[in-house]
């Protein structure tokens, strides 16, 4: 069953999503992170920081930054992926990524993962209410993330938004 | 504490002073009042552009809202979310975004009630008795 969790930059998104994943009593436990760090400081910093916080959950980590479904997933496992922004900027970026057909293809993995597993716990961004409009690459992106997330929301067991640590249920 | 959260303009000084009868002057602004001024009011608003002024000089804003929480217990924190847009490109803003998240998380979670105001109606997202 799909859980959709989204909120603000720092809201705690990460944290709750970790705590479901913990209550879910599956046995197993898979992070599936999408960050290709390379060498940009703040990113591996970043990344240090949700390893550290993670260390005695016992998750098994995948790095995945494109095909999900080439992801081995366990018997009885809540599997958290994170993120969905991330995953998306991949497809569209990277230079082995699928460009504009994102959708299709992350959809795709999104469902093998959904029926692989026990419980998956995607990770979005509240990216839509910013104070400027944006043009050509980055508005594409922006369209194409409210759509993948508009279709996880209508397949979602839950959609949750974490506001400041706090859990608003959206669905 | 009890803590009021939107994006700006959404009316949440209003909404503050009529949840929580404030008169104008019991209300101080992040952007310009004094340590002092902050550690001894009944409610601040933008709460966020104390975490902007204290990056600024060099300061760390967990460090301001423990300050807040030991000091001001009861206070009234009014705090824009700022964490919701497309991540800038500027590190600075990025570093301020997610400096202003953590610092809201701290003081929601000491907090007792948050409100979230969207278009000035305000949602009780956490109540709990005091421990």
């Amino acid at each position: 069953m799909i859980h959709l969790i989204t909120g603000g930059a720092a809201s705690g998104k990460s944290e709750y999503a970790e705590s479901q994943v913990l209550a879910s009593g599956c046995k197993n436990r898979l992070y599936v992170a999408t960050m290709s760090a390379g060498t940009d400081p703040e990113n591996l910093e970043r990344i240090r920081k949700h390893r550290e916080r993670r260390k005695d959950m016992g998750f098994k980590t995948i790095e995945c930054s494109l095909m999900l479904s080439d992801i081995t997933v366990p018997e009885d496992c809540a599997v958290l992926l994170e993120d969905l922004p991330n995953l998306l900027a991949n497809e569209m970026y990277l230079p082995n990524g699928i460009g504009i057909h994102a959708l299709g293809r992350i959809m795709q993995g999104i469902q093998y993962l959904d029926q692989a597993s026990d419980e998956l716990y995607i990770v979005t961004d509240d990216v839509f209410a910013d104070s400027c409009s944006y043009e050509g690459g980055t508005k594409l992106y922006m369209q194409l993330l409210g759509l993948i997330s508009q279709n996880l929301t209508s397949l979602a067991e839950s959609v949750t938004e974490v506001v400041y640590g706090i859990p608003v249920k959206i669905k | 504490m009890k803590m009021v959260v939107g994006g700006a303009y959404e009316g949440k000084t209003d909404y503050a002073r009529w949840q929580f009868g404030l008169s104008e002057g019991d209300i101080a602004d992040g952007l310009e009042c004094t340590q002092r001024e902050l550690l001894n009011c009944k409610c601040v608003k933008h709460a966020e552009e104390l975490v902007r002024r204290t990056l600024k000089r060099g300061g760390d804003p967990m460090q301001l809202a423990e300050n807040m929480i030991r000091f001001n217990p009861d206070m009234i924190v009014i705090a824009n979310e700022v964490g919701c847009g497309i991540v800038p490109v500027n590190s600075e803003e990025r570093a301020f975004r997610e400096a202003a998240g953590r610092f809201c998380t701290r003081l929601a979670s000491f907090s007792d009630e948050v409100h979230r105001v969207v278009y000035g109606q305000g949602m009780i997202i956490k109540k709990e008795q005091r421990t």
